[in-house]
């Protein structure tokens, strides 16, 4: 990891660390690159990925409309708002 | 010690950890970034503790997200023991009696340790048997509520309650009810101890599973030592999994539709920056970062795809284990106690424990911790689980 | 140099279920207000979980039978992260890893006959949101409703060696989809990627590539490509500029295209397969299940109408909407005469539609209410004339026929004798037409006849009416 390519994932994550937090994320970065190293390793040749633990296939709903919630509720807690419509500065000028 | 960010009933005997939604009361699982956020539902368990006649008592500390040791993280502070030492504000709060039982989310083993340093029960049940719907999410993949009780009939008691089908969470699996006991005789049971965990481990902790161990035995059950050798690549999977998880499920705190958002800001870009670096701690965006970087197409290969590998060659190692043994003992952590330490080593930290708690959650399984000790036992096996702890514990008494 | 163009589309289209693709919300073009059809999961809100329509599976995997595609037995759905305001979890659900169909083709003509068009996959995802931009108030309004709406994204080879092709593919795509009531199709629930590049022709290897974004309008696309195609062949003639390859979003007031800020273009999107959802494994039986439970193509379609004896207009009209074929399929299925209904649907129903501004797309009647008319005119309880009157009536008052021909009381049987009465009259009355009609003008007898219509006011049979007039009139000579 480099501070160029932290900086870079900072921004695609939408957040900022201080200086004294980069230096540290830097250490994380070397001891988790460390220990991911050690994965290869292990001979995954043969085995496929598994993404659910407790795997199952075709867990549906069926196509049935339900309005369980009202706008008004939802819109409670948003920072700003108006009366129908979360609100953010203007995005294309 | 104040055990609770959000109170609902003095009267109430079960707490809910604050990750998990309780509707109408600000739930922030820790994070700042969540100031304000009112769920408009609850979360499948409380609404079944509610259906059996069950009174919440109140939301405890969690550390932000679930991500650290035993929820140091929390915007709302620490929770302390009352000699200073670290634990869980839920495993403190059933052991000071506060409350009978706890739901907690267990995601990388914070519960499991919090109940091992308080000394009280936790169990993480096997995945898809406890709704997830309505927890905040961290590592949808692995994680799954679990009850911390004084006993192992505390602990069934709830469970029982809480365990079942529910057809808004995709991963829950199909059993409607599920029948768990405490009372199974455990003479005859063969019980697996991990070397590598237990060469790990402090030497108060050796000292305590070799107790355990001999009690067992003494009891009738047979104690013997099996070795995990790739035990530590589980871990480091599960970290990455983790971490690539929590980094795409928080990324939806950004300021725009409810909690906290930045007083500074003149456009989109530093309304989102602002809103999540004064939103977050330094924990939460580490797994951020590391998250992400595992899943950037340099490194899925490498790291994600190679974790979703190595979860399937644990899957099938523990099938292999449990084959042959009704359980696993091994220790819930390295050590017996946590001083209060520097936070910005939360993640490091945190995952160097994982070597102990990942296995449940990467495969799985059910885990129980008791007396300090932690036991595995194979998918659905909670009634062992229960049976070993409750032989135990009556034994104790 | 002469220069090939080289296109291929990434096409989203809605999918017709009620309620979204992850959550119980009705789709967005139910809704009047913004977020109308939202719930805390589709404004990114913690602790819902995703469970996928099965329905939007099963329409999905008939676009893909439609397409002559491979019907995969092994789909999954993956994250795709990103952060707009539209997105309000910054992660969009998508197929990454194994769509539901791949390797398809479809037929599309052209002037010079017929192109086929390779169909890399299609797969399936959620919608994003809408947003709309307030100069005034200098804010931006966020709209969950579009969120969580099923799309495919069907995704072309770069086959298209012309706009006139991408035109005709869109078309074609369009018109099947409705038909086979997969997509509703509606302006702007069809939305296009356009990858474009050029090549010197008579070479294969493909000249640098220009995604233009998000566009819905067929014209806009044409004028795209045209002014893409120019731009890339100045580059490489006249080296106005370097080309890169590079996202582009078409400006259709300036009429060109711009290419997109960095940050908008570069982001790595970090696919991983979603815990929260299984696979989907759409086996034989499933598969057999989806196949019989499709609609009719539009050229089985037809095939079936030749077959009737409808005339090849009458059968091109009702296979222009999905909705006149099953207005027409019940009226035929409860007796009635499928050359007349052909005729009562696109000469009748379409005249009263045009005359309120409608076109016969448009057309929204019960079926029954349609047989029950035209049965009533078979059955000469009223004539062909009433029977249009109480069809104006049905389709444009939205009354039930059997209560409005009842309270206008347009069946009463009419007296033979008061026929008689009228005919004696009106032959009294028109002596002209009456010598006109002795002198062997035999026209005049038709203004004798509709003398005693206007006076019937439209009731009793034409037939018996005529009759009694020749009678009368002859008895004159």
């Amino acid at each position: 990891m480099t501070v160029e390519n932290l900086k870079a994932l900072e921004s695609l994550n939408e957040f900022r660390l201080t200086d004294a937090e980069e230096q540290k994320a830097m250490d994380v970065f070397a001891f988790m690159e460390n220990e991911a190293a050690e994965l290869q390793s292990i001979d995954t040749e043969n085995t496929d990925v598994m993404v659910h633990c407790m795997p199952m296939t075709n867990v549906f709903r069926e196509d049935v409309r339900e309005q369980a919630f009202t706008r008004d509720e939802l819109l409670q807690g948003a920072p700003e708002h108006s009366e129908d419509s979360w609100i953010v500065p203007r995005l294309v000028k | 010690m104040d055990y609770f960010v959000t109170e609902i009933d003095r009267a109430g005997t079960v707490a809910v950890d604050d990750t998990i939604l309780v509707k109408g009361y600000e739930t922030k699982a820790g994070s700042h970034i969540l100031d304000g956020f009112v769920p408009l539902f609850s979360s499948d368990a409380v609404e079944r503790l509610l259906k059996a006649g069950c009174t919440l008592r109140g939301k405890t500390h969690t550390g932000e997200f679930g991500l650290d040791l035993v929820g140091e993280t929390s915007y709302h502070g620490v929770c302390k023991k009352a000699d200073g030492t670290l634990s869980s504000a839920a495993a403190e709060a059933v052991a000071a009696g506060e409350v009978k039982q706890a739901l907690c989310v267990d995601v990388n083993g914070a519960p499991r340790r919090g109940a091992a340093l308080s000394g009280v029960d936790f169990l993480k049940p096997t995945y898809g048997t406890v709704s997830r719907y309505g927890i905040i999410p961290t590592a949808c993949s692995g994680e799954q509520v679990g009850v911390c009780a004084s006993d192992a009939e505390g602990v069934k008691e709830i469970l029982s309650v809480i365990a079942g089908h529910d057809g808004k969470d995709g991963t829950s699996l199909p059993a409607e009810k599920y029948e768990y006991s405490a009372d199974k005789d455990i003479a005859g049971m063969k019980i697996a101890l991990v070397k590598e965990l237990y060469d790990a481990s402090e030497d108060a902790v050796k000292a305590a599973m070799d107790a355990y161990s001999a009690k067992l035995r003494k009891a009738g059950a047979a104690v013997e030592e099996i070795s995990l050798p790739d035990v530590k690549a589980y871990a480091t999977a599960w970290q990455i999994m983790l971490s690539a998880e929590t980094c795409n499920n928080i990324s939806r705190y950004d300021g725009v539709k409810f909690g906290y958002r930045t007083p500074t800001y003149k456009d989109i870009d530093e309304l989102y920056v602002n809103s999540r670096t004064e939103g977050m701690g330094f924990t939460a965006k580490m797994n951020v970062l590391y998250g992400s970087d595992v899943l950037s197409k340099n490194r899925y290969m490498s790291c994600y795809d190679k974790s979703l590998r190595i979860r399937r060659l644990a899957s099938e190692k523990m099938k292999e284990v449990f084959a042959g043994f009704d359980a696993v003992l091994c220790p819930a952590m390295s050590g017996a106690s946590v001083a209060e330490y520097d936070l910005a080593e939360t993640f490091e930290k945190t995952a160097k424990e994982l070597l102990f708690t990942t296995v449940p959650n990467l495969t799985g399984i059910p885990a129980m911790v008791t007396c300090g000790v932690q036991l595995w036992a194979a998918a659905f096996g909670e009634s062992t689980l229960l049976s070993i702890a409750g032989a135990m514990e009556r034994s104790a008494n | 140099m002469k220069y090939e163009v080289v296109i291929g589309l990434e096409t989203h289209v809605e999918l017709s279920t009620k309620s979204k693709i992850f959550c119980a919300c009705g789709g967005h073009s139910e809704a009047n207000e913004p977020n109308d059809c939202v719930c805390p999961a589709c404004c990114g809100m913690p602790g819902m979980l995703p469970v996928t329509n099965r329905h939007a599976v099963e329409l999905a995997v008939q676009a893909g039978i439609m397409l002559n595609c491979k019907i995969n037995q092994y789909a999954t759905f993956d994250k795709k992260s990103y952060y707009y305001p539209d997105l309000p979890c910054a992660y969009q659900i998508t197929q990454w890893f194994h769509p539901i169909c791949t390797e398809g083709y479809v037929d599309v003509p052209t002037k010079s006959g017929t192109s086929r068009i390779g169909i890399k996959q299609i797969h399936m995802e959620e919608d994003a949101g809408k947003l709309v931009h307030d100069d005034w108030a200098d804010v931006t309004y966020v709209d969950f409703n579009r969120t969580s709406v099923p799309l495919i994204e069907i995704v072309s080879k770069p086959d298209f060696r012309s706009a006139e092709e991408v035109l005709n593919y869109l078309d074609k795509l369009k018109s099947m989809l409705r038909f086979g009531g997969i997509s509703e199709c509606e302006e702007g629930a069809m939305r296009c990627d356009v990858n474009i590049s050029i090549r010197p022709e008579g070479t294969e290897e493909l000249g640098v590539r220009s995604e233009i974004k998000n566009m819905s309008s067929l014209a806009s696309i044409e004028r795209a490509i045209k002014y893409e195609v120019a731009r890339h062949t100045d580059a490489l003639e006249r080296h106005t500029e370097t080309l890169v390859q590079e996202t582009r979003r078409w400006d259709d007031m300036k009429n060109r295209t711009f290419a997109m800020r960095n940050k908008e273009t570069a982001a790595d999107y970090r696919y991983f397969p979603d815990p929260n959802l299984m696979p989907v494994v759409v086996d034989d039986a499933w598969l057999a299940e989806i196949k019989n439970s499709m609609h009719a193509t539009i050229e089985e379609k037809t095939a079936e109408f030749t077959g009737m004896g409808l005339s090849a207009q009458d059968i091109a009209s009702l296979v222009s909407e999905r909705k006149l074929c099953d207005i027409f399929d019940a009226v035929v299925a409860s007796g009635r005469k499928p050359t007349d209904t052909a005729a009562w649907i696109l000469t009748d129903c379409a005249g009263i539609l045009r005359r309120g501004g409608k076109v016969i797309g448009e057309l929204d009647i019960a079926p029954e209410a349609l047989s029950y008319i035209i049965g009533m005119v078979d059955e000469g309880k009223i004539n062909r004339g009433v029977g249009k009157k109480v069809l104006s009536a049905v389709i444009e008052k939205g009354v039930s026929p059997e209560q409005y021909i009842k309270e206008q009381a347009l069946d009463a049987k009419v007296d033979e004798s008061l026929i008689l009465e009228t005919v004696r009259n009106v032959l009294t009355e028109n002596t002209k037409a009456v010598a006109d009609y002795l002198g062997g003008k035999e026209k005049a007898l038709q203004s004798l006849f509709g003398g005693c219509m206007k006076v019937l006011r439209g009731k009793g049979d034409p037939a018996v009416i005529r009759e009694l007039l020749v009678k009368e009139i002859e008895k004159l000579r």
